[in-house]
Parts: C-alpha cells; structure tokens; sequence
C-alpha cells in the first residue's frame, strides 16, 4: 500500500489553510464531480481521491494525525496504540507488537468508499463515517437500442444484448411496441462511493416486415374480393399473423367497409393470453378485360337497372 | 401517467431540504417536468434522477440555476453522443 499524498491530490502545499483547502477541494470537485462526467471512470476515480483528500485535510484531528506521521503512517496505528497503553498501564513498554502484521498492496480506489491506505490510517470506522458523510452516486445509466422484426416480437423470445462488453439474456415479452423502452435494473455502470448500480433502458425499434399494420394491440390488413363475391356474398381465406382463417362475406359489402376478427390481432403487452383485433378493410375488385360473354351478362344487367 | 408514477412536490421539498421555489425553477428551465392534479404539483417519478442530479450539483459545488440549465443542456449533449457511439459499436459488432 503507497502513501498517498492529499496535498498534492488537491495541489496544495503543507502550509494551506482551511479555506485554501476548501476552495481547491471545490475546484477540483467541480472538474471531476461524477454528475458531470458521466460514464468518465478517470473522473470518478479523481473525485473519490479528491473527496478523500478533503476528509482528511479539512477535519483538524485527522490532517494533524496525517501531518504528524507522514510517510510513516504506516506506524501510525502502533504509535497510537503504544500511546494508548502507556496512559492506561502508566507506562509505555516499547514494544509496538506489530510483528505479524502484514500490507497488501492495493493503491486502487475502487467502487468502494476510501482508499486502503485512509482505512489503515483512520480506520474502519473512520472510513464508515467518511463514507456517510459523503455523497452517494448511483451508477451511470446505460441506453441501449434493439432493432426486431414485427414478425419476432409476436411471441416472448429470449435475446443476447452485448452492452459494454457484457452479455446480457433478456426474455422480450410479446407484443412490444416500436419506441417502448424497458428499464433492466442493475445493469448499468458501477455505482460510486457505494451507490447503487446504474440501470440499463432498452429502445426497441420494431421493423414491419409483414403486410399488416400494427396501432398498439390492433392489427390492419386489407383484402381484395370478387365483384360477385362483393355483391352476391361468399366465403374467402384470409391472412391473419398466426396463419389463414375463412371469412364469410356478407352480400352487399362496399368497396372499403371493414370487418373486426376478434382476437386476431397482436399480443398485449405482458397480458398473456390476451390479443387485440385484426380489423380487414375489403377492397372490391373491378373487372377488367372482360370476355364478349361477360359484356353481355354485364350489358343485361345494366339493363335491369343496376 | 399512472398516481403511484407522481411524486408530491411539497414531500420532495421536505425530504430534499429544498425550497418550493427551487423546485419550480427547474420546472420554468426545462430540467424537469411537473404535472398539477387539483392543485397540487407533481413531480413525475422518472424525473426524480434528474431532480437528485441538480440537487447535488446546487448543493455540493454551489452551481446556481443558470449554472445548472447549461450543465443539463451539455449532459444531454454528452448523453446523446454515447448513446450513438454505443449504438454503433453495437451496430459495427455484428459485422466484426
């Protein structure tokens, strides 16, 4: 474990006073405050030293403690401890009994509170109360977008996203809609000073490759009839998504009248079981190029006032 | 919007140690939107992470309001920039 030198992390000398402390640790926060440089990892780094360098240097016990052992803080806690047992047996023995312990090196800051060096210097508790006093940060949240087909979102499937480097398996419920965003807690970037992790939102874009229209729930087709079929009535096949059904067409129907299929049109969102409508507008088809025969039947048609 | 998806403003102003004021110049700038129920202000849950950012950027390195509407505007720059990188490495993925 290195020393590490809060003056210089705020760029300060050993004789700042407590306002000279302040305004750098300000500065500096300012340059580096996580919530102004997002998904920057150097930045958060830097503010948690920054933050740390401001715990200890702006509390007068702890930057006295700091200043007294300075490049020998790692005697610091024996020094103390001798301290204490001298004013409690009334004399000090000289032995520091410090023999088995052991350092690791870890200079890092991580996505944890303080560095290892303040936890030794200050202690645990010192770290729990620095940790409190500071802020905490959720973590970045990350966008991401999806691009499916409609014809892939009209059943639940499962999905492997790679966001940032990672895989992330997703079931995607049918029925979601184009623009819909969903959020997936958790999977966003690392939160700061033992905040909770960022969230990642996920933007579908829903391509239509079928012939239907999608509004919501509902589905729109259209589909073209016989002249006959239009007048006299009849039974045709349509599409619907999961396949074909037999309609039958009322005699009489219009050019553009509409017809609802209940519960042939696209899932509901996280309603399982339940569709919307599959709603067919007819297009009746006009003869053309007709036959000598067909002139005529048409001719004595028109001539019974049709 | 759904009532559990509304945030009272005067709860927010409590909880947060804020001025009612403060709340609402937000809402003039931009950052957040509040929606009025019979007369009483809102502020819509998705909007809280927003309303925690300005607060602590206020509160912890003292930017006042101006200060906050440009930060918001740059943020929103910064954050359409990663998404569009992200989207086309994402994008430049399935060719690699």
């Amino acid at each position: 474990m290195e020393f590490i030198d809060y003056y210089k992390l705020l760029e300060l000398d050993r004789s700042a006073t407590k306002a000279d402390i302040k305004k750098a640790y300000r500065r500096l926060a300012r340059k580096y405050h996580p919530d102004l440089n997002p998904n920057d990892k150097e930045a958060q780094m830097r503010f948690q030293q920054i933050n740390e360098a401001h715990e200890v240097l702006s509390d007068p016990e702890k930057r006295k403690k700091y200043d007294e052992y300075g490049k020998d803080w790692q005697h610091a806690e024996q020094f103390e401890q001798a301290k204490r047992q001298q004013a409690s047996s009334g004399g000090f023995d000289g032995s520091f009994g410090g023999g088995g312990q052991s350092y690791s090196y870890s200079g890092n800051f991580d996505d944890d509170t303080f560095s290892d060096f303040f936890e030794q210097m200050f202690g645990g508790r010192a770290r729990a109360e620095g940790a409190h006093r500071g802020s905490h940060f959720k973590g970045q949240d990350y966008n991401a977008e999806l691009q499916l087909k409609l014809s892939d979102v009209y059943k639940s499937q499962k999905h492997t996203l790679t966001v940032n480097g990672k895989n992330i398996r997703l079931t995607i419920p049918a029925g979601v809609e184009d623009g819909q965003t969903i959020k997936i807690k958790g999977h966003g970037g690392p939160g700061i000073q033992g905040g909770p992790k960022g969230d990642l939102y996920i933007t579908f874009k829903i391509l239509n490759d079928t012939a239907f229209r999608r509004e919501k729930e509902n589905l729109y087709s259209a589909e073209k009839i016989d002249l006959s079929t239009a007048v006299l009535g009849g039974e045709i096949e349509v599409r619907t998504f999961d396949g074909k059904v037999k309609l039958k067409v009322k005699p009489g129907t219009e050019n553009g009248s509409k017809v609802k299929l209940k519960g042939k049109g696209f899932p509901r969102y996280k309603k399982e079981g339940q569709y919307g409508d599959l709603y067919i507008t007819y297009e009746v088809k006009v003869p053309r190029n007709l036959s000598g025969k067909q002139k005529e039947l048409f001719e004595e048609l028109k001539n019974t006032g049709i | 919007m759904k009532n559990e998806d509304l945030i009272p403003a005067d709860e927010i102003c409590v909880r947060y140690k804020v001025e009612r004021e403060f709340v609402f110049s937000l809402y003039e700038s931009g950052i957040i939107d509040i929606v009025t129920i019979k007369e009483t202000a809102y502020i819509p849950y998705d909007h809280l992470t927003a309303f925690e950012k300005m607060i602590r950027l206020h509160k912890e390195l003292d930017i006042n309001l101006e200060g906050l509407e440009a930060i918001n505007h740059l943020l929103r720059q910064i954050q359409k920039l990663q998404d569009d990188n992200l989207r086309l490495r994402n994008r430049l993925g399935l060719y690699e």
